[in-house]
C-alpha cells in the first residue's frame, strides 16, 4: 500500500509543471562528508592538457604552471570615491596605473614638430579607468578594499585583464549600453566608472519587468533605455543579487537612484526580441567553462561529469548570446566578446559562428574591428597570444599571471 | 731503491703495532680482526710494490720525493722541539703512515692534549678503516674530536661499525659531518630510529643513506621523516632510489621548488598506483642534482625569471597553508572578479 502511494506520489510529481533540481546542486561541499573521488578540478586539468597542449604547443607549460598558481590582481579605482587619494594611495604600494601608461604609450609622437592626426574614435580606450598593478615578475598583493569617506569602496579587485573588454568597448560620453551578461558584476562597475552613462531620461527600475516611465504615464512596451543608460542582465538572480550588492558598495546611492542603472534576471537569448536595435555599446561576456575558476574551485565546478552535457551546449549557448547581442546593437554600434577561457571552441568559432548565423538567417553584416594596435598599448602589461584568428587573447604567464581574457570587437554595419 | 726498501721496512713494523691494538679489545674482537685483515691486505700489496699509488701513501711518498738534505735538517729540527712521551708517540704514527709534517701538526692541534691520547683517538680512527691522510684532515677541522674521552670514542667507534659506517666508509662521514663522534648517542638514535621505523629501510639501506648524506645526521628527525614521505608519497620515489640518488640530502625547499614547478608545468606526474605515468618522468638527477640553470634549460625548459617569480609564490601558497586557517583568498573574495556562468548558492562567508 505505502508502496503505491510513494510511486503515486512520484508520478504526479513528474507530470507536474515543477522545476526539477538542477542535478548541479546535488553534492554540496558543506553537507557532503567525503570528498568526490576523482575532483572535476582534475578532470578540468585533464580537459586543458588534451585540447590546449594541441592548440598552444610549446606555449602550454608556462600557461599551465601560471593557471596553477595564484593569481595576479588589478585595483580598479572608484570614481564615485576620493579619486585622487586612492591613486595616490595606490602609487605609494609601488603599483602604477597600466591604463595611464598605455594610453601614453598609445599617443603617437609627433614627426618634425606636426602633432600627429587625431586617433579615430572606433578603437579609442573608454575613458576615465584607472587601475592599479604591480610591476612584471612582482608578487605583491593589495590590501583589501576599504569603505571611504564618502561611503563607497576604494578600490575593486579584480583580475585587470578583465578591464580589457570594457577598454575595448570605447565608451562615449551619452552612449546607451547593455551588459547581457553582467554578473558578478566587476566589468558592470567599470562600465559605469567610465561616467558616460551619465544623462538620465528618467525611467523608473521595476525588478523583473520592463521599465516604464515614471513621470509620463506611458505604456510598459514603449519606454526603451534612453541615452546614458546602463542595461545589466544576468539570467542567475543570485548572481544579479552579487551585483547588486557590488553596486551598493561603490555606487553612490543618488547615482543609483537616477535609475541610470537598470539590473534585470532575463533570459539573455531573447534581447533580440525584447529590445532589438537599441543599444549604442553592448557587452556580451559569455558564461564559459571559467578555466581558471575550474582549476581551483571543486564546488559547482562545470567539468563536473554531472554537467558534461551543459558544458558540451556551452558554445552554442554562447552563440545565441552574441547574436541576441547583437541584434540588439543600433546599426553602426559596437559589440565586444568576451570569455575568460582559452578555448577555440569558445572564442573564435563562437564569434565565427554567430557572425554566420546572422547574415545566413538576419541578412545583417558584422564586421570585426581589428584590436592589434589596442594590444600593442598593453603589451607591456599583459601577454597576449600571437596568433588568434579573430580578437585578442590574453595568456597567462607567470611574470604577468593575468587571464585567460579573450575579446573580440564588432561593428553591426547594417 | 733504497727509498722504496725503507717503505716496506717501516710497513712491516706496523703489523705488530695493529695486533696490539686488537688485543686490548676483547668485545668485537671478530670485527677488528677484519678492520686488521683489511690493514694487512693493504700492507700485503704495499710491501709487494704493487699498491703505491695508494692515497695513504701519498703524502709520505711526495714528503719523500723532496730534496734529501732538507728532509733531513727538517727531521732534526722537528725532533729537538719534541718531549719524551711525544717522542713515544711519534714513531707508531709514522708506522700508520703519516708524514712527519702530519705527526708535528698532530701534536700541536690542542696542545693539552695528552700524547697517547693523541694516539688512542688516531688508532680508534685507523681502525675504522680510515687511511691517515682522511684523519688528518678530520682532526684539523675538528680538534675537538681530540678531548673525547677513549671510552667513549670506543663506545662510538662500535655503534658506528654496527650501523656499517666502518671499513673506510667514515670518511666522506668523518668529513661532511664531523660531530659524528661528538654528538649525542640519542640524536644519532632517533636519526637511525625515524630511516629504519618510520622510514621502513633496511639496515644495509640506513648504511648506505649515513655513508652517502652524513648530513641527515644533523637534521631534526621529523623534517628528514617529511622529506622521505615527500619523496616516497608525493613524487613517487621508491626506497631504493631514494638511496641511490641521495634524495635525502637535499633540502626540501629546493626539492619542493623544482617538482612543482616541474609537475605545474606537466613535466612530472605523480605515479598512480601501479607506478605508471602517462609522460615519462625526467630522472631525479636531472631535477636535484643539477645546477638550477642546467635544470631550467633542461629539465623545466624555462626561464630563470619565471622560477623566480614561481619561488615566490610557493613561498606564500606554503605560509598560507600552514598559518592553516582560512583560504588565503578569504580577504580578496568579495571584490574578486569571478567568472562563473553556473548558478550558485551564495556561501555566507562570501557575502560582500
Amino acid at each position: 500500500m505505502a508502496a503505491l502511494v510513494v510511486r503515486g506520489v512520484r508520478d504526479m510529481l513528474k507530470r507536474a509543471d515543477f522545476a526539477t533540481v538542477p542535478r548541479r546542486h546535488r553534492h554540496k561541499k558543506k553537507w557532503a562528508t567525503t570528498e568526490p573521488k576523482f575532483p572535476a578540478t582534475r578532470l578540468a586539468l585533464q580537459n586543458f592538457d588534451m585540447t590546449y597542449s594541441v592548440q598552444f604547443g610549446d606555449l602550454w607549460p608556462s600557461i599551465r604552471v601560471s593557471l596553477l598558481s595564484e593569481q595576479k590582481y588589478g585595483a580598479l579605482v572608484n570614481n564615485f570615491a576620493a579619486r585622487d587619494h586612492v591613486s595616490a594611495e595606490l602609487e605609494q604600494l609601488s603599483a602604477r596605473d597600466f591604463v595611464k601608461e598605455a594610453i601614453s604609450h598609445g599617443e603617437p609622437e609627433p614627426e618634425n614638430g606636426q602633432t600627429a592626426a587625431p586617433s579615430p574614435a572606433s578603437w579609442a580606450c573608454s575613458p576615465n579607468l584607472q587601475c592599479f598593478t604591480f610591476a612584471r615578475g612582482d608578487v605583491s598583493c593589495f590590501p583589501p578594499a576599504r569603505l571611504g569617506s564618502l561611503g563607497v569602496m576604494d578600490y575593486y579587485l579584480m583580475d585587470a585583464a578583465s578591464l580589457l573588454p570594457v577598454l575595448a568597448l570605447g565608451l562615449q560620453p551619452g552612449d546607451t549600453v547593455l551588459d547581457l551578461c553582467a554578473a558578478p558584476g566587476g566589468k558592470t562597475l567599470a562600465l559605469l566608472q567610465t561616467s558616460c552613462c551619465r544623462k538620465s531620461e528618467g525611467w523608473c527600475l521595476r525588478q523583473g519587468r520592463l521599465p516604464t516611465s515614471s513621470c509620463q504615464g506611458h505604456t510598459e512596451y514603449d519606454e526603451l533605455p534612453g541615452p546614458g543608460h546602463l542595461a545589466a542582465n544576468d539570467l542567475s538572480t543570485s548572481r544579479t543579487g552579487r551585483l547588486q550588492k557590488v553596486l551598493h558598495s561603490y555606487v553612490p546611492q543618488d547615482i543609483r537612484d537616477k535609475n541610470r542603472v537598470r539590473v534585470t534576471s532575463w533570459d539573455g537569448r531573447k534581447w533580440g526580441e525584447l529590445e532589438g536595435d537599441t543599444y549604442d555599446r553592448v557587452l556580451v561576456d559569455v558564461p564559459c567553462t571559467t578555466d581558471r575558476h575550474s582549476l581551483h574551485e571543486e564546488e559547482n565546478n562545470i567539468f563536473q561529469r554531472s554537467r558534461k552535457k551543459e558544458r558540451q551546449m556551452l558554445p552554442m549557448l554562447q552563440v545565441q548570446l552574441l547574436a541576441a547581442g547583437l541584434l540588439a546593437t543600433k546599426p553602426g554600434g559596437h559589440v565586444v566578446y568576451s570569455t575568460c577561457s582559452l578555448s577555440h571552441l569558445q572564442n573564435e568559432y563562437v564569434v565565427q559562428g554567430a557572425i554566420e548565423l546572422l547574415a545566413s538567417q538576419y541578412s545583417m553584416e558584422v564586421q570585426v574591428e581589428g584590436l592589434t594596435h589596442f594590444r600593442k598599448l598593453f603589451m607591456d602589461t599583459f601577454s597576449f597570444f600571437p596568433s588568434c584568428q579573430v580578437g585578442e587573447l590574453v595568456i597567462p604567464n607567470l611574470m604577468a599571471n593575468f587571464g585567460p581574457m579573450y575579446f573580440c570587437k564588432m561593428c553591426r554595419m547594417t | 731503491m733504497a727509498v722504496v726498501g725503507r717503505q716496506v721496512f717501516d710497513w712491516h713494523r706496523l703489523i705488530p703495532l695493529t695486533w696490539a691494538l686488537v688485543a686490548r679489545r676483547t668485545p668485537h674482537l671478530g670485527e677488528q680482526k677484519r678492520t686488521a685483515a683489511f690493514l694487512l691486505r693493504k700492507l700485503t700489496t704495499a710491501s709487494s710494490g704493487g699498491g703505491l699509488e695508494d692515497s695513504s701513501f701519498a703524502e709520505p711518498r711526495k714528503y719523500v720525493q723532496e730534496p734529501e738534505c732538507r728532509t733531513r735538517l727538517v727531521q732534526h729540527l722537528l725532533e729537538k722541539q719534541r718531549t719524551a712521551v711525544e717522542r713515544e708517540v711519534t714513531s707508531p704514527l709514522l708506522d700508520m703512515g703519516f708524514s712527519e709534517v702530519h705527526v708535528n701538526e698532530l701534536l700541536s692541534i690542542q696542545p693539552g692534549t695528552h700524547p697517547q691520547q693523541l694516539l688512542d683517538i688516531i688508532s680508534e680512527l685507523i681502525l675504522l678503516g680510515l687511511n691517515p691522510e682522511p684523519v688528518y684532515v678530520a682532526l684539523k677541522r675538528s680538534p675537538q674530536l681530540l678531548k673525547l674521552p677513549i671510552m667513549q670514542m670506543r663506545k662510538r667507534s662500535s655503534y658506528l661499525r654496527k650501523l656499517g659506517l666502518g671499513e673506510g666508509k667514515l670518511k666522506r662521514v668523518l668529513h661532511c659531518c664531523p660531530e659524528v663522534f661528538t654528538m649525542r648517542q640519542q640524536d644519532i638514535d632517533s636519526i637511525v630510529r625515524v630511516l629504519k621505523e618510520k622510514c621502513l629501510f633496511t639496515v644495509k639501506q640506513v648504511a648506505e643513506i649515513l655513508h652517502r648524506c652524513p648530513c641527515v645526521l644533523r637534521e631534526d628527525p621529523t623534517a628528514l621523516e617529511y622529506k622521505f614521505q615527500y619523496a616516497y608519497f608525493r613524487m613517487g620515489v621508491k626506497h631504493a632510489d631514494v638511496v641511490r640518488t641521495n634524495f635525502l640530502q637535499y633540502s626540501i625547499t629546493k626539492t619542493r621548488q623544482r617538482h612543482v614547478f616541474l609537475e605545474r608545468l606537466g613535466r612530472y606526474q605523480t605515479p598512480d598506483k601501479k607506478g605508471q605515468t602517462q609522460i615519462p618522468n625526467p630522472l631525479l638527477k636531472d631535477i636535484l642534482r643539477v645546477s638550477e640553470a642546467e635544470f631550467l634549460a633542461r629539465t623545466a625548459r624555462s626561464s630563470a625569471e619565471e622560477f623566480e617569480v614561481f619561488k615566490k609564490l610557493l613561498a606564500r601558497e606554503e605560509e598560507e597553508a600552514s598559518a592553516g586557517h582560512v583560504t588565503g583568498d578569504e580577504s580578496l573574495e568579495e571584490d574578486e572578479e569571478e567568472e562563473e556562468d553556473e548558478e550558485e548558492e551564495e556561501d555566507e562567508e562570501r557575502e560582500l
